[in-house]
Formats: C-alpha cells, sequence, structure tokens
C-alpha cells in the first residue's frame, strides 16, 4: 500500500514524525514519534511513540482506530502522511530501540545544516523521546505533504479511486 | 501543568522559528497531521496560525473547529500543547502583516522563497495550554 520508493524514503531518510489521534468526541491530539517500521509490501505501519503517548493513544485507537502519522526529512522538507486504522500494540523492544537511536541520529545530522550553532542542533535533537510503545495500523491512505503546490495529494491508493487531498 | 491563558514563557516556543505541529479532525472522524510554518501570538487566549497550503487543514476545522498544536522550546527543554477552537480567517491587517514578514524569513532562511507564501491567518481561541518536559 505505501508505494515502494516511499518505503525507501521512510527507512532511509525520514528524520521527524509526529502521529495524530482523535477521541469519541472528534477532538485531536498530536503525539510525538521516535521511529517507524514498514510492514512486508507497505500494507502496515509501525510507530513507536514515548510512554508519555501511551494512555491517550490507547485510549483514542481504542475507541475508533483512526491514526495519522506525518514523516518528514528536515532539511529537504520532503513529508508524507500515512493514515490507517489500528491493528495492534505492544510495548517496544531492543530493535525498536535501535530503530529510534538511528532516527534521532539522523534527525540531529539534519539540524546540524540549520542550525549554525552546534548546541542548537543537540538540544532540539533531545525534543525525539524515547520510545515505550510500538502501534500498528494497517495503511488505508498516503499523501504528498512535502510543502508545494502538490501539497495534499493522495498518492495511495491513486487519486483516480476516489480522489482525495490531505 | 495545565492553563488555559497563554504564560509569558510560552513565547520562547512560539518565536524560536521552529516549526510547529497541528492535528485537526474532520466530520467523519479521519485525524489529520500537519506541520506548519508558524503559530502566532495574537493575545493570552489567542493564537494565528499560518494557512499556506493544507487544505485539508482547512477543511477539517471548518467542519469541526477544534485542532490541536504543538510547540517546542528547545533552550527551554520542554514541549507544549494547545488545544485550540477556529475562530475566523484574517487576509489583511497587522496580525496578517506580522505573519507574513515572518514566512518570508522563515522561507528564506530554509530555501523556500517562491513555495511559502501566506493565504490567510486564522485565529484561534485557546482552550488549554499544557507542558510536558522533554523525555530523551
Amino acid at each position: 500500500m505505501i508505494p515502494p520508493p516511499i518505503i525507501r524514503f521512510l527507512e532511509e531518510r525520514a528524520n521527524a514524525g509526529f502521529a495524530g489521534t482523535r477521541d469519541a468526541n472528534l477532538v485531536p491530539r498530536g503525539h510525538r514519534v521516535s521511529a517507524w517500521r514498514v510492514g512486508p509490501g507497505g500494507r502496515t505501519f509501525t510507530a513507536l511513540l514515548p510512554d508519555a503517548s501511551a494512555p491517550h493513544v490507547l485510549e483514542a485507537l481504542l475507541d475508533n482506530g483512526r491514526l495519522a502519522v506525518t514523516l518528514e526529512e528536515v532539511g529537504t522538507h520532503e513529508t508524507y502522511q500515512i493514515k490507517g486504522r489500528y491493528v495492534s500494540h505492544r510495548p517496544v523492544q531492543p530493535p525498536d530501540i535501535d530503530l529510534a537511536i538511528r532516527a534521532r541520529e539522523r534527525f540531529v545530522k539534519s539540524l546540524r545544516s540549520l542550525y549554525p550553532q552546534a548546541e542548537a542542533a543537540e538540544r532540539l535533537g533531545a525534543s525525539i523521546p524515547a520510545p515505550g510503545l510500538a502501534v500498528e495500523i494497517e495503511v488505508d491512505e498516503v499523501f504528498l505533504q512535502t510543502p508545494g503546490p502538490g501539497a495534499g495529494t493522495r498518492l495511495a491508493p491513486p487519486p483516480e479511486a476516489g480522489g482525495s487531498t490531505a | 501543568m495545565t492553563l488555559t491563558r497563554l504564560p509569558r514563557e510560552i513565547r520562547a516556543a512560539l518565536d524560536n522559528g521552529v516549526p510547529a505541529l497541528m492535528v485537526t479532525c474532520s466530520a467523519d472522524g479521519t485525524p489529520n497531521a500537519t506541520v506548519i510554518s508558524q503559530a502566532y501570538f495574537v493575545d493570552d487566549t489567542h493564537v494565528a496560525l499560518s494557512f499556506q497550503f493544507f487544505s485539508k487543514t482547512i477543511r477539517n476545522v471548518r467542519e469541526n473547529p477544534r485542532a490541536w498544536v504543538g510547540v517546542t522550546d528547545y533552550d527551554g527543554q520542554v514541549d507544549w500543547a494547545l488545544d485550540l477552537e477556529f475562530e475566523r480567517s484574517e487576509t489583511e491587517g497587522p496580525i496578517f502583516d506580522a505573519m507574513d514578514m515572518q514566512i518570508e524569513a522563515i522561507a528564506s532562511a530554509t530555501g523556500m522563497s517562491g513555495i511559502f507564501k501566506l493565504r490567510a491567518a486564522d485565529i484561534y481561541r485557546v482552550l488549554s495550554v499544557s507542558t510536558q518536559p522533554y523525555q530523551p
């Protein structure tokens, strides 16, 4: 479901992510995403979230199952949004921690090109929390979110299959 | 800590040039997560968010006025979360002009000149504000 070029982007270049949920009253809420993992064939996606987000995320997902995750390569601004439905959750495992460490390293490296002061990049890098919860979703839609005239275009399923923007 | 007015300390997160995170929800219950260039302090009960190209966000807040915005103060090592309600959109006036000038500066600094363009300053009422210290 996630197109192969975007899977490669997510695995090799994306360096910042955050997720959106909503409660039973349609009140939205955001959550930092520490790292991510794409399932076989891009049909599922796992977001690694900090423990601090777990109560709100799980309450929302067990109520309605809806999750939106936006992933960006800070520096180039290339950005995609993945929308899907809750499948499962579990505590993070050592490979997840390693994934989060690598994502944070990519994030800090990209910040160094934007912030001349090395300390600013390191301090901003500390905003990425350690993960405690892994949430798997079934991917419904993928949108281009890179700033520009194409922002919001649905990439998967293709627009002609139903036309939608985010 | 949860407040109903914006404290002075939040200016460090609003004014540092770091993009803000925004979540909205459509009437059919689908959340939408996006990055926005700027969250602008209007007064202690209102912020203005830059409307540039995120059409789904604009549609969502017209259907369902609730929004969530996250900003970060990396010097203070704290995230701020704002629960908001959309009030109105402005396409001219002092708030629009000030945001337009800041967007131009952000665009220039990030290589996005000609792409970042302010279409409107959307004004939101602050319902609550909370903080979360970094947990690296």
